[in-house]
């Protein structure tokens, strides 16, 4: 076990965003597969489709900040 | 860094103070690049007034808003704008047609105002926060704080014009409800109430922060790597140069698409409390 008692916080810090990005990208990557696949079928709505991915998108990657921010913190304090 | 070069000059510590030394510096580097600077100290009462850096961003911001728009104003002849005026007023229909009228519905007009000040206000502060030796208005928790109790009194006042005090309140929780969920409906709703703009303020200040603290940390790396071997340094060069480069692009999208998205979920709250579904 390391000697350094924070040595434990940064470790937790640098897993913890290594699971946050999972979580993230393989949200985001079914968003874009699902609204890519909606668009090849109907390629008149691409742009009600593409409105409503960046704003899924955008909520999917405002919960992983979240738990960024927690990652940091650690890193930090 | 700075403390492996402390370390450096010291003499040679024994190993357990280098490692000390080493954790310290990279957290607060990086920190140094995204936190606040106080430029001068006004004490009146308890509270320091003076300037901060994230201050005087966002008093920048606020201006060239104001600018812009005048200078937007300016270029319309005969009801027919040109140059700046038909760029500000593609964003400006855009955001009442599609986001205010759409979401909120007939009174739409009223909150358009308040929804432009918010998209064009986020907006400008963030690319504002992208040049040399600037910070990100945004980037600071109280500035984004703030910004989101604007838009949770939007929420409330909406609600309390158009139904009163008591039946905004009263409105949600579904009517119809058997008295026993009640206990377990009024906390859950309450709470809905408060983390919708709670969530607004933290996806907008980490959208902001981190991207900037991507940057700094890849260009740190130079020296970074340039401290342990000078070729490492050199040949780390391009590479973080092009990442930081590329991550810079992907900031200014993230600027444009981080002001839609709290412009947008505004006018979605603000509709519910405006037309609660139930």
């Amino acid at each position: 076990m390391p000697t350094d008692p924070k040595a434990l916080a940064y470790f937790a810090a640098g897993i913890g965003a290594g699971l946050t990005i999972m979580g993230g990208a393989a949200g985001i990557g079914r968003l874009a597969a699902a609204a890519l696949e909606g668009i090849a079928r109907q390629p008149n709505a691409a742009g009600d489709i593409r409105g409503a991915m960046i704003v899924a998108a955008g909520l999917i990657e405002g919960v992983t900040f979240f738990s960024l921010i927690v990652a940091i913190l650690l890193a930090i304090k | 860094m700075i403390g492996v070069l402390a370390a450096l000059a010291v003499g040679s510590p024994p190993e357990a103070e280098t490692a000390a030394v080493v954790h310290e510096g990279p957290a607060e580097h990086l920190l140094d690049h995204v936190v606040d600077v106080r430029y001068g100290d006004l004490l009146v009462g308890p509270f320091n007034l003076g300037p901060t850096k994230h201050l005087v961003f966002f008093a920048l911001a606020a201006l060239v808003v104001l600018v812009i728009i005048r200078l937007a104003l300016r270029s319309y002849k005969q009801g027919v704008p040109s140059g700046l005026g038909a760029a500000v007023e593609a964003l400006v229909v855009y955001v009442r047609d599609e986001i205010a009228e759409k979401n909120i519905g007939p009174e739409g007009r009223q909150f358009t105002p308040l929804l432009l000040s918010f998209f064009f206000f986020i907006l400008v502060a963030a690319l504002l926060g992208l040049m040399p030796f600037s910070a990100t208005a945004t980037g600071n928790l109280s500035v984004t704080l703030g910004l989101a109790f604007l838009s949770f009194l939007a929420m409330q006042w909406a609600g309390i014009t158009k139904f009163g005090l008591v039946h905004h309140f009263a409105g949600m929780v579904p009517p119809g409800l058997p008295a026993w969920l009640l206990p377990i409906m009024i906390p859950v709703e309450i709470l809905g109430m408060f983390s919708k703009p709670f969530a607004l303020m933290i996806r907008l200040f980490a959208n902001m922060l981190a991207g900037h603290m991507v940057i700094t940390t890849l260009l740190m790396l130079i020296p970074l790597m340039a401290s342990i071997n000078t070729f490492f340094g050199l040949t780390m060069i391009p590479i973080s140069l092009g990442l930081g480069l590329f991550i810079m692009m992907l900031e200014l999208l993230v600027a444009f698409i981080q002001a839609y998205i709290f412009t947008l979920l505004t006018s979605i709250f603000i509709g519910m409390a405006a037309h609660p579904a139930h």
